[in-house]
């Protein structure tokens, strides 16, 4: 998920860190802090809390790999969207300066993409999720899956323009890799998405009181909603359009002749994509499918995930409440 | 675990500790921009980009060994990412893409690793505050830099715990559930813990000024 030094070019690298900057900058001013505030150490404690959760690793199912929390929605839930976006910059810092994860250049594009994206653009679903879906535990759950797997996403897509704008060489074809890259993330989201419903779950039953509601005023959750509504539409429309976006000009004859020219083309990247663990053929000869499916199914277990540990916590709130006559105590 | 465990010594070791921190700094991006600029086919400045990194490095006096472990990690992600251009498509400019992209990427790590050896955190604050960055920031980096080590202290307890219980025979599907739990105990926790600092630091006449122990560095 880090970008490394090298990938990106120094003039896309210095765009998006002016950007991230100005974001920064910004989530400061609103946030109008002032030092004493309680708000300094309990965003330094999350950026720690997620810094030493990354350290803890996921297993995935049947497959010698594993993943990690990544974190921007649950800062944003926990604090809010500005807040959350200085704790991941600060988690980002970090990681650069100290453990050389993530590119020190490059910075700037990964506090783009996992702090901007991942904070202000998952509050925005978040918030937006859970005006649709009311104010109960059960539905702040949905609304953070959901949430985690868009910014996932988005970060995916923020990437591929990143890397499409410093790709400096022409003659070479990007979709290929592109299309890799939102597969995998579509994948990546999946997990991001359930880890942090199930924590959220947890903090829900243990300390609710931690978790801030929602305001459902003010100019800049209404923005944050329109963004994020047109975000959602955004997806389903490529989600549903890409195949034939992609090979309506091609026509069904282009798709015939190179399913018998190219037939021998499909070896190579299978190769590499038992890398990715991702089936094989559709992504060689048709990407807007795969993405397409890949998408479709991706919101499928999404939504599933969500409503399982929607259920989960209420049943757990509902035993605690049984047992000890409140949820406040741990 | 950090690159170098004694960072607190005062007295400079190698000639690399005696270089200003934002000089240092500016080193290093310096180099990481030269080496996207520089194209392929100017690939000997490349590698005496790279010769130059590797004094730098052994100038800092990291070890070989260390070296290795931190490449073993970094280059086949790197390797894996830059063969996904000519595995979906044939011809040179993919082949020069992946090279040149592998040539960037590695000096660009290494020289990013040199920083890290030779920047303590505390002198990167100060860095930080001499370029005019919000004091509100640089308080929350030295909270999440202060916190960061007892939560993986706490981390370490609770897992030590769970291994204590479950003797370390778990299924999949019950590891997600349990390490998610682990996450949220700790966030609890967290928050409790940030709550009451803050509490220690006002009842302790905390006003809101940072104060630096090396203000004339």
């Amino acid at each position: 998920m880090h970008i490394r030094d090298g990938i990106l070019g120094p003039e896309v690298c210095l765009i998006a860190g002016t950007i991230s900057l100005g974001a920064i900058t910004y989530s400061l001013r609103r946030l109008r802090l002032d030092l004493a505030d309680r708000a300094v150490p309990l965003t330094g404690m999350l950026a720690a809390l997620i810094f030493a959760g990354q350290m803890v690793n996921f297993p995935l199912l049947g497959l010698p790999v594993s993943g990690h929390l990544l974190g921007g929605v649950l800062a944003a839930v926990m604090l809010g969207p500005w807040a959350g976006c200085l704790a991941i910059t600060m988690v980002l810092t970090v990681q650069a300066v100290l453990f050389s994860d993530g590119g020190l250049l490059s910075l700037g594009a990964n506090i783009l993409n996992m702090a901007v994206i991942g904070s202000w653009g998952g509050y925005a679903v978040y918030s937006t999720v859970r005006r649709w879906l009311g104010n109960s535990p059960a539905a702040t759950v949905s609304a953070a899956v959901i949430a985690a797997w868009l910014s996932v996403l988005a970060a995916a897509a923020m990437f591929c323009i990143e890397f499409t704008v410093s790709s400096r060489s022409t003659g070479i074809d990007w979709r290929g890799v592109l299309t890799l890259m939102v597969l995998y993330h579509a994948l990546i989201g999946i997990g991001e998405a359930l880890i942090t419903g199930a924590i959220v779950s947890y903090v829900l039953v243990r300390r609710a009181d931690l978790v801030p509601s929602v305001n459902s005023t003010g100019t800049a959750s209404r923005i944050g909603g329109f963004v994020a509504s047109g975000l959602v539409a955004a997806l389903a429309v490529a989600a549903i359009l890409a195949p034939f976006k992609s090979e309506l000009p091609d026509g069904l004859d282009a798709v015939s002749q190179r399913l018998q020219f190219d037939s021998l083309e499909i070896e190579r990247p299978a190769l590499l994509l038992e890398d990715y663990e991702i089936p094989a053929p559709a992504v060689s000869w048709w990407p807007g499918l795969s993405v397409s499916l890949a998408g479709i199914v991706g919101t499928l277990v999404v939504f599933t995930g969500s409503v399982a540990l929607a259920a989960t916590t209420r049943r757990q709130l509902a035993q605690v409440r049984v047992t000890d006559g409140s949820h406040a105590g741990s | 675990m950090p690159a170098r465990d004694a960072w607190t010594e005062s007295e400079p070791r190698t000639i690399c500790d005696l270089m200003p921190a934002g000089l240092k700094i500016l080193l290093t991006l310096t180099t990481i921009v030269a080496a996207g600029l520089i194209p392929l086919e100017h690939w000997p400045a490349q590698g005496l980009l790279l010769a130059i990194v590797f004094a730098g490095l052994s100038l800092a006096g990291v070890t070989m060994r260390y070296l290795l472990r931190r490449l073993g990690l970094f280059l086949p992600l790197l390797l894996v990412f830059g063969l996904s251009v000519p595995a979906v498509q044939s011809g040179d400019a993919a082949w020069s893409w992946t090279i040149s992209l592998w040539l960037r990427c590695t000096v660009s790590f290494l020289a990013g690793l040199w920083l890290i050896h030779v920047l303590p955190f505390p002198k990167l604050l100060t860095a930080l505050r001499r370029w005019k960055c919000p004091l509100v920031l640089i308080a929350m980096l030295g909270f999440m830099y202060r916190y960061t080590f007892i939560l993986w202290e706490e981390l370490r307890r609770l897992r030590n715990a769970r291994a204590a219980r479950d003797f370390g025979r778990v299924p999949r599907w019950r590891s997600w559930t349990s390490n998610a739990q682990m996450i949220g105990l700790l966030l609890v926790r967290a928050l409790e813990r940030a709550e009451r600092t803050h509490q220690a630091m006002l009842a302790r006449g905390w006003d809101g000024s940072v104060r630096f122990l090396d203000a004339d560095d």
